[in-house]
């Protein structure tokens, strides 16, 4: 069986973990096997986070720099900070969001200039408007649904997992806010560009 | 309080588990009895599953949050004297505080069970070290049993309690940050009747086994080291050893190092060219596992941490005077003394071996933290939460000091306030441990030149303050010194993820309990001067921080300051609970000048600078503590609509949800 990389990262607060579990989860119902590491305590006060998640015939927890098959991303300059973990043939999804580190007279490159350097390092990047939309529905806790349903539309999680063990592992997972992360899932499917 | 379910889930199940969670359940299906624990990355999720395990299930095992981990060594070795099946959880350096009965354990062993959960973290992502707690085990002759990963982690904690009934011996737990955090399928077994999470312990009175003066604890010396020697001669039938293949080259998989290494032979293709050893008990590394991979000529250790397995096969290598390469982290060092395993490492050193070619994307020296050539990048290190309590009290505190033109050695602790050390604060000089704000500033205060503007301000959470604050406060008002306590009350240990402390008159599983106060126990230690003040109102911090600073300066006598505010995560989950909405603030741009005090010398993350200079506030990060209103001179901040009393109140008062 083959094994699919998946590094998760943004801003911690930003939904990553749950994410990374729905994704397990989901691999699980479809009798694969998943592990995820995680960061936690201190790192994740609006500090950088990182989540890593491997599908299918993995044992270690660490993916290693350089193997990752997709970059899931929910911050542009968290993107590039751990862009060295993706494969050579590696696809990102990133969330067109930029989340200025607080701290005093620092410098933080554009936007073009953040995408540029995806694009440049990546076989394919597709640029997610996950925040924008999740605003639009109401709640910015779900962008990391939207941002999802955008890499299932491209078939970047296949074979583990897909929409339908998607759904079903956020019915479970949050029985109460079920509808409106299906919601976002289904808006992600369709609102990203693609480039290359 | 989170919610565990999997932690109780029925036998025969595959559920996704947190390592931490799973190390639960491995304990509650063993019969586990009594737990105590100090909150500490990255154990934390231990304890609070089976907190959530006793509340559903009758208050069964019993499970406490205890003061500091010395105080939860004490309490799971009393239960254990008495029959109770029992563990303590603590993070890596927790055990050195609680490393005097620990040792003391080891001699008079116990009548029921007792394990010492140790979560180690190389690489310090939460932690102020990386030490390895095997030495522990060799140094205090207590058996260590370490999980091949994550995914055996439930097993494990299951077998060291069960190991530890058996020897009637303490036995040590040792996990890893990618073992407690790392989340795998794991099958369930089957949970003992409630009835059986009761501890029905009898004391049985026995001076000669239970009181370590000298000529018992001579006896008892003896009786361990006999111990030690069988418990070698035992361990190697451990049901999680095992040995896989047959090829020449032994490649010895300790713990969460077992999964780096099968994975690294698989992908180099050496299945068939080594002998992979999964070793779970690393200390005492059985004798007979020893002998069997010193049969080899070539060996590689892969354990996470220092070379602690490496070493007892070398001692033993050198005994028999074999002629074996013996590769790790020592000597030739293939794998660095420092930081976690990763793949990338395990490939190359096994390459290394093996003399094959390591691939492309192994072969590198340590990865760069960011690859990107043309961008620059900020640093984003964790920052005080938006409307956290601590910044508008590090504001005031700020310009009490100012006012006083005093140039105070800010003495630090660990918490959420160690974040303070970053800029526009920097009020975190030295971080040392838990408890040596006040123990460490005494020392700086004495040994500071005596100038007027010489100050020392230990700066201290009230969860860390109930752990180890109370000796260093008593002994400066023993010795009278010249220093101020600051004590931020923010009624919860924030930092770990909202766990009751004495402070707080909550239990581990949510009942109402006893409750502290820093204020009233500050005055019971004998400070004279104690003053209470409201961590949001940016004036009152202020003056009462000016009052007790000149107090300490003219006085030459310790004061404390206890600045109470709620952790405003906490606020806003009580807030929704009470259908209480609490007010977003705006930018009033005609107001603003763009001086930029609130984005700089603040620094709310909420509080955002726009081109002109001008701010705004992200409304989705924006928590409606109201803080920058009292921060602008020009009256720029205005609400959404007025706070009401019930949010101020909560903001002032909440408590971790049970």
């Amino acid at each position: 069986m083959e094994t699919l990389n998946i590094v998760v990262v943004g801003v911690g607060g930003q939904g990553l973990i749950s994410l990374a579990s729905i994704i397990a989860s989901a691999a699980l119902r479809k009798g694969y096997n998943a592990i995820v590491a995680e960061t936690h305590g201190l790192s994740q006060r609006g500090g950088t986070v990182i989540v890593h998640v491997r599908l299918g015939d993995a044992e270690a927890p660490l993916i290693p720099p350089k193997t990752a098959n997709v970059l899931l991303a929910m911050e542009l300059i968290e993107a590039n900070r751990y862009l060295y973990y993706l494969s050579p043939n590696g696809v990102i999804v990133v969330n067109d969001y930029i989340v200025p580190p607080p701290l005093p007279k620092i410098k933080i490159p554009a936007r073009d200039e953040l995408l540029e350097n995806l694009k440049e390092t990546s076989k394919k990047l597709i640029l997610v408007q996950a925040t924008e939309e999740a605003l639009k529905l109401g709640d910015a806790r779900v962008a990391n649904m939207v941002l999802l349903g955008a890499a299932l539309q491209n078939g970047l999680l296949r074979p583990f997992v897909d929409f339908e063990s998607i759904k079903e592992a956020i019915i479970e997972t949050w029985p109460k806010a079920a509808d409106i992360n299906i919601k976002a899932l289904e808006v992600g499917s369709n609102s990203y560009s693609v480039f290359k | 309080m989170p919610r565990y379910p999997e932690v109780i889930a029925e036998k025969g199940r595959r559920v996704l588990m947190l390592g931490n969670v799973a190390v639960a359940r491995g304990f509650l299906e063993a019969g586990v009895q009594f737990v105590a624990a100090y909150p500490g990355t990255p154990s934390t999720e231990i304890v609070e599953a089976l907190a959530y395990a006793s509340k559903h299930l009758g208050g069964r095992p019993y499970v406490e949050w205890s003061v500091n981990e010395k105080v939860a060594v004490e309490a799971a070795l009393g239960a254990a004297i008495t029959g109770a099946k029992a563990v303590a959880v603590m993070k890596h350096v927790g055990l050195n505080v609680a490393a005097d009965p620990f040792f003391s354990s080891a001699y008079i062993g116990v009548k029921g069970a007792l394990v010492i959960v140790s979560a180690d973290d190389p690489w310090m992502w939460s932690s102020q070290n990386e030490q390895d707690n095997r030495w522990y085990g060799l140094h205090a002759y207590v058996p260590v049993i370490e999980p091949l990963g994550a995914q055996s982690a439930k097993d494990a904690a299951r077998l060291a309690l069960e190991y530890s009934a058996k020897y009637r011996r303490p036995f040590i737990y040792r996990s890893t940050t990618r073992i407690a955090h790392t989340r795998v399928p794991v099958e369930t077994g089957p949970l003992p009747s409630p009835d059986e999470l009761i501890p029905i312990g009898e004391f049985e009175r026995n001076p000669a086994k239970w009181t370590l003066v000298p000529q018992y604890a001579r006896q008892h010396r003896l009786e361990l080291l006999e111990f030690w020697d069988k418990v070698r001669n035992e361990l190697d039938t451990f049901p999680l050893n095992r040995v896989e293949g047959s090829g020449s080259i032994a490649v010895i998989g300790v713990g969460i190092g077992y999964r780096y290494a099968r994975e690294a032979a698989k992908i180099l293709g050496l299945e068939d060219d080594i002998t992979l050893y999964a070793v779970s008990t690393s200390v005492p590394l059985p004798s007979r596992i020893i002998d069997k991979v010193l049969s080899h000529e070539k060996i590689l250790v892969v354990e996470e941490g220092d070379p602690v397995v490496e070493y007892q096969l070398k001692i033993a290598q050198a005994e028999i005077g074999a002629r074996i390469e013996v590769y790790g982290k020592n000597g030739r060092q293939l794998l660095p003394r420092y930081g976690e395993l990763g793949l990338e490492k395990v490939v190359n050193a096994l390459a290394k071996v093996a003399g094959t070619k390591t691939p492309e994307w192994a072969s590198g020296n340590l990865p760069k933290q960011d690859n990107s050539r043309t961008l620059e990048l900020p640093p984003r290190p964790p920052v005080l939460c938006p409307g956290c309590p601590y910044r508008s009290l590090f504001y005031a505190l700020k310009r009490a000091v100012n006012k006083l033109r005093l140039k105070p050695v800010y003495s630090g602790d660990i918490g959420c306030y160690s974040l303070g050390i970053l800029p526009p604060f920097e009020v975190q000089d030295t971080i040392i441990d838990m408890g040596a704000s006040i123990g460490a500033g005494n020392g700086i205060a004495r040994s500071l030149s005596q100038s007027q503007d010489k100050v020392v301000i230990a700066v201290i959470g009230d969860s860390t303050f109930f752990h180890s604050g109370l000796s260093g406060l008593a002994n400066i008002v023993y010795n009278q010194t010249p220093m101020l306590v600051l004590v931020l009350d923010n009624h919860t240990t924030a930092m770990t993820g909202h766990q009751p402390h004495p402070g707080v008159g909550l239990s581990a599983s949510g009942e109402e309990v006893a409750m502290l106060t820093v204020e009233d126990t500050a005055r019971g230690l004998g400070v004279e001067k104690v003053l209470v003040a409201d961590s949001f109102d940016i004036s009152d911090s202020q003056e009462k921080l000016v009052e007790a600073l000149r107090y300490v300066v003219e006085k030459r006598k310790p004061a404390v300051v206890v600045a109470k505010g709620a952790c405003m995560l906490v606020a806003l989950q009580n807030a929704r609970r009470a259908r209480v909405k609490p007010p977003v603030y705006y930018v009033d741009e005609s107001k603003c000048t763009a001086c930029g005090i609130c984005y700089t010398a603040f620094n709310c993350p909420a509080i955002l600078r726009q081109e002109n200079g001008k701010a705004r506030i992200d409304p989705a990060l924006c928590t409606g503590c109201g803080e920058c209103v009292q921060v602008c001179p020009f009256n720029a901040f205005k609400p959404s609509k007025e706070p009401s009393p019930e949010w101020l109140k909560i903001m002032r008062t909440a408590r971790p949800i049970p």
